[in-house]
């Protein structure tokens, strides 16, 4: 503030200078240049160089310290033989069948939700704040949940299953993945749900009325209202839970550490990063990761604009 | 125009982030050639430079010392160097985070050498301490971080490789004397189970790092030979494959293997609980643990019956003799980017930490000058040979090092194969023999990336 | 009458929709709430006692003393709390100029710059962290409070968004007006709209306080000397080593992490939901 009121008085005293300065046009850079530096700045130095700079060291067999050597594409090689790498992807196969569950959770809630019912303010609350919870806290909430003889075996006894029958969650690998992806819906279902209840508030309410004159029920009214006119958010949440599946860490790297089966992707690749300062490997996978991604969202750009030309050719059809 | 005014500033963004990239560590590395004021070996601790002002701080992986006995080890230090300030700063997980940390060059003063730096890359961080032959008729292990016959590194205390157990427990579930191989010693863990309610043996496998004491029993203790981890381990063509008589590195971790198989571990090893385990061997909950000597006296100090504490070698014989390993616990190195003035007020803290504390002795291990009196935990192994690891020779110093980083076998720095032994017990998914195999390829692929034909 | 019919008729479905309410609200609380049951209770009724039934007292603050002792949470919550108030201060206003700039003026590289951040958002922070580390280290700002407050300024695609949005719909009437009257371009990003931006500040704010509040993995990363630089979750992750499964202590840490975010949620749920929802309806 202070320092545009001083560049025009210092401009008001020189006449080219005012000049200049009073050209709308030398001030549209200006504040362009200004406004855009910092977050450029940061945005190249903690983002695009860090990216680059990981490329150039997946071409090499280095540690953090020591001396680096130049090994073209082994370390690419590596990533697709090595078996864990491999298996670690195919965790994200679990994760992403948890997320088809999450957004269908979510759905049903934000449905249920979005009319109103008594004590929706609380429902909506409990349903969000576990994703507002810091990860570390989750895992130890988790940890503690499915201990043997602690809380989720304590809550089946009161069911009247006794803790002899119950598996150990964490360490039985038929089912562990799927306990971390239960606590993972845990986390962000709510999310979604809230996303999905805006979604829905802009749904035009008259429809509503109309169809229940031609006697549509609950299920009519989602499937044929509701779900049609949310359907880009929807799918845009899908396409990001598919590429959040492929870079799952925080809920195993704090509950099992990737013990027992569960090392995704990430957990596998900090590892490897850290404790055996594999860093070229390691950035090697980062990239390999990062086209998978890159690959998912352009078929979300493409879902997208198909589905919108979809919408407008079908409404048009509607008009009709 | 204005296109090209944004693609110069995205340039200059560019050069400028790339150049300051490019140029060297500059706030410390000048300390580089900064030398202690005297040699480390001349130090007199309490007369030599006793006004000497500075702040040290020291990184350690003992967390459950830096509010006890490191605190009274300053305030007797400081009765003597009143201008030396210390402060210790614990890491649970050491190794990795540590040597994410020694490649800043700001991390402090003296720190515990990770295992995971290059005996070549020791100068590059640690400033040189002494010749070997300042301190070989003088200290224990000083070949530890040894590089050049210049040592880097002065280790905080030895320690034996051997069996911590609960005596009451044992006695109670009828064993009368001590196994002395792998068989006999799975049929004590047996009996234990059947006749006491305790658990046989606790893996401590949620905490990780604890099972990495594994890796220290393969060497010296399996094999009786002083030149099997730097030298044979290294040159020797499937080094974990099983040998008939149940010696070698095989024999270590099948034991582990056939134990938790057995059902004869804690029930859900991902909660088991590291502060918790002192309590409940002392109390007898818990028969025995693989553990270096350092565990004793702080399971001793887990409740009231420290006598039950005690402490055996690890049940493998070689030729119907018992060996246990003898080797240097972590080693102080001194940081080469500090002034001249820490350099050698930390060298002075070192040298009294190793000569006056009596650290290695309430600690259980084997005190670093020899001569000292070893503490009383260790009285079990006077019949046993202690074995300590030689050196590897010239040129052939980071060899260990690297075939095992190559390998992400990761022996004595990360857990995660040995803990990969327990998963696999449970899940039984593979057996020993299947994981001996998948380390020996990968040993021997490592082997042959740098550069070793494996015989 | 006829009221009574409909309600008749529509009851089953009532029961049927708040059975499942209830049942999402009990998955979504349980976790939480055991660990606020087990937060008060003592040694001997943690010991004895099952993981349901309730604590002798709720006034059994001993837990919370002890963790919040062990962790070091008085200095923790001093960082996290400078490292809001920077973070937020600085990536509210770098966001908002973006923005405006992005929104209000038409120049070549806009949409590029645009994709940028697009594309930004998609790499996963954990990915790139082993060379942003190195790029920390020449720059010496690993192990320092405003090292970390700086990456974490630099990492906000979500609240350029929200800004983005709420500038398409003020008119840009507004500017024009006051450049007619002989304001210059700053003058009318601070003057004129940047009060009017005030509800999108307020939602993005909440949203990246919350996500710096929780942040973990660079803490620990950049922040190294845990005597210095214990950040709220960095603290409670020291939970894990002395006190490994001692569950009446780690539970009340994690109760005490989650007090601030709790009562934030409860005054600004409205603000919360709305910015959500200016997402949920973009296009």
């Amino acid at each position: 503030m202070d320092m545009a009121a001083h560049h025009t008085e210092v401009g008001l005293s020189k006449r080219k200078r005012q000049l200049k300065w009073s050209n709308v046009n030398v001030q549209k850079v200006v504040v362009t240049l200004t406004f855009l530096f910092v977050p450029l700045f940061l945005l190249v130095l903690f983002t695009y160089l860090p990216f680059f700079k990981m490329v150039q060291f997946s071409f090499y067999d280095m540690k953090y310290i020591g001396a680096r050597k130049f090994v073209g594409l082994q370390n690419y090689v590596d990533v697709f033989t090595r078996d864990d790498c491999f298996n670690a992807l195919k965790l994200s196969l679990y994760y992403m069948v948890g997320s088809v569950v999450q957004l269908a959770l979510a759905l049903l809630f934000a449905t249920i939700l979005s009319f109103n019912p008594k004590g929706g303010n609380f429902f909506r609350g409990a349903l969000y704040f576990p994703s507002l919870v810091c990860g570390i806290a989750v895992g130890f909430i988790f940890k503690y949940f499915y201990t043997h003889g602690f809380v989720l075996d304590s809550i089946l006894g009161l069911l009247g299953i006794p803790e002899d029958m119950l598996p150990f969650w964490l360490k039985d690998i038929r089912i562990n993945n799927w306990v971390l992806v239960a606590s993972s819906i845990w986390r962000y279902m709510g999310q979604n749900m809230v996303l999905f209840i805006g979604a829905i508030a802009s749904v035009d309410k008259t429809q509503y009325e109309a169809a229940a004159i031609d006697g549509a029920n609950a299920w009519h009214r989602f499937r044929y209202i509701i779900l049609p006119s949310i359907r880009t958010i929807v799918v845009l949440n899908m396409i990001l839970a598919i590429s959040g599946s492929l870079s799952v860490f925080e809920i195993p790297y704090v509950i099992t550490d990737g013990g027992f089966g569960t090392s995704t992707y990430f957990v596998l690749m900090d590892k490897l990063a850290h404790a055996n300062q594999k860093v070229g490997l390691a950035s090697a996978m980062a990239v390999v990761l990062l086209v998978l991604i890159l690959l998912v969202s352009a078929v979300q750009k493409l879902a997208e604009k198909k589905l919108d030309s979809g919408i407008r050719t079908s409404k048009r059809r509607a008009r009709k | 125009m204005k296109h090209r005014i944004l693609a110069l500033v995205l340039a200059g963004m560019l050069t400028a982030a790339a150049t300051a990239c490019g140029s060297t560590n500059g706030k410390t590395s000048k300390n580089a050639d900064a030398k202690p004021t005297v040699a480390y070996k001349d130090m007199q601790v309490g007369e030599t430079a006793t006004d000497l002002k500075a702040d040290l701080k020291i990184l350690t992986n003992r967390t459950d010392l830096v509010d006890s006995d490191f605190q009274d080890y300053i305030s007797e230090f400081n009765a003597m160097y009143p201008n030396i300030t210390i402060t210790y700063e614990g890491i649970t997980d050491y190794d990795t985070d540590a040597t994410t940390r020694l490649s800043s060059g700001d991390w402090g003063d003296i720190c515990c050498i990770p295992t995971t730096v290059d005996k070549s890359e020791l100068s590059n961080y640690f400033e040189k301490i002494g010749d070997y032959g300042d301190f070989k008729d003088t200290y224990e292990f000083a070949d530890k971080q040894m590089f050049n016959n210049e040592v880097y590194g002065i280790p905080t205390m030895g320690n034996v490789s051997g069996v911590v157990y609960n005596k009451a427990v044992f006695e109670k579930a009828g064993i009368t004397e001590l196994p002395t191989d792998p068989e006999t010693f799975l049929a004590d863990l047996k009996l234990i189970q059947e006749k006491t309610d305790a658990i046989p043996l606790y893996t401590n496998y949620a905490a990780g790092w604890t099972l990495t004491a594994w890796d220290a029993y393969i060497s010296g203790g399996a094999t009786g030979d002083a030149d099997f981890k730097n030298n044979k381990l290294v040159h020797s063509k499937d080094p974990f494959a099983k040998h008939d008589d149940m010696t070698g590195p095989f024999a270590v971790y099948d034991t582990l293997y056939e134990a938790v198989k057995q059902g004869l571990t804690e029930e859900d090893p991902t909660t088991t609980d590291w502060e918790g385990c002192k309590a409940q061997i002392n109390e007898g909950n818990i028969g025995c643990m693989v553990l270096g000597s350092w565990a004793v006296p702080q399971m001793q100090a887990g409740g009231p019956n420290a006598d039950d504490i005690a402490y055996m070698p690890f049940p493998i014989s070689v030729d119907g003799k018992q060996y246990a390993s003898a080797s240097a616990d972590y080693c102080y190195g001194v940081n080469v980017n500090s002034t001249s003035e820490e350099k050698t007020a930390a060298m002075l803290y070192i040298k009294w930490l190793t000569e006056s504390s009596g650290f290695a002795k309430t600690q259980g291990g084997i005190p670093i000058v020899k001569g000292d009196a070893y503490p009383d935990s260790l009285e079990s192994f006077q019949s046993i040979t202690l074995v300590t690891d030689n050196p590897a020779p010239a040129g052939e110093e980071d060899l260990f090092g690297k075939i095992n980083n190559d390998s992400e076998i990761s022996l004595d720095s990360d857990s995660t194969h040995v803990a990969s032994i327990i998963e696999a017990a449970i899940g039984g998914n593979q057996t020993m023999e299947e994981i001996a195999d998948e380390w020996n390829a990968a040993w021997t692929s490592a082997q042959e990336k740098n550069g070793v034909t494996p015989e | 009458m006829k009221q009574g019919h409909v309600f008749l008729k529509k009851l089953p479905k009532q029961i049927l929709q708040y059975a499942i309410l209830l049942l999402g609200a009990f998955c979504a609380l349980v976790p939480i709430v055991s660990c606020v049951t087990t937060a008060f209770k003592n040694d001997e009724e943690y010991r004895t006692t099952s993981v349901m039934t309730l604590p002798e007292s709720w006034l059994n603050f001993e837990n919370f003393k002890v963790a919040w002792e062990k962790a070091d949470m008085g200095k923790a919550f001093l960082n996290s709390f400078l490292i809001l108030v920077c973070v937020l201060v600085g990536s509210t206003m770098i966001s908002a100029m973006l923005a405006y700039v992005l929104n209000r003026f038409q120049f070549r590289g806009n949409h590029l710059i645009r994709n940028l951040f697009m594309v930004a958002a998609l790499i996963p922070g954990i990915a790139t962290q082993v060379t942003v580390y190195q790029i920390m280290t020449v720059l010496h700002l690993v192990n320092t409070l405003y090292g970390y407050i700086f990456l974490m300024l630099g990492t906000d695609v979500i609240a350029i968004y929200i800004f983005l949005q709420f500038f398409e719909n003020l008119p840009k009437t507004l500017d024009e007006a006051a450049i007619l009257d002989g304001c210059s371009y700053f003058g009318v990003f601070f003057r004129i709209l940047l009060p009017l931006l005030k509800p999108a500040i307020v939602t993005s704010a909440i949203l990246k306080g919350v996500g710096t509040y929780n942040e973990y993995y660079m803490a620990n990363l950049y922040l190294q000397d845990k005597n210095l630089y214990q950040v709220v979750s960095t603290s409670l992750y020291t939970f894990t080593g002395p006190m490994g499964s001692q569950y009446q202590y780690i539970c009340a840490g994690v109760i005490i992490t989650m007090i601030p975010i709790l009562i934030i949620f409860l005054f600004c749920q409205k603000q919360i939901y709305s910015g959500m929802a200016m997402g949920a309806v973009k296009e």
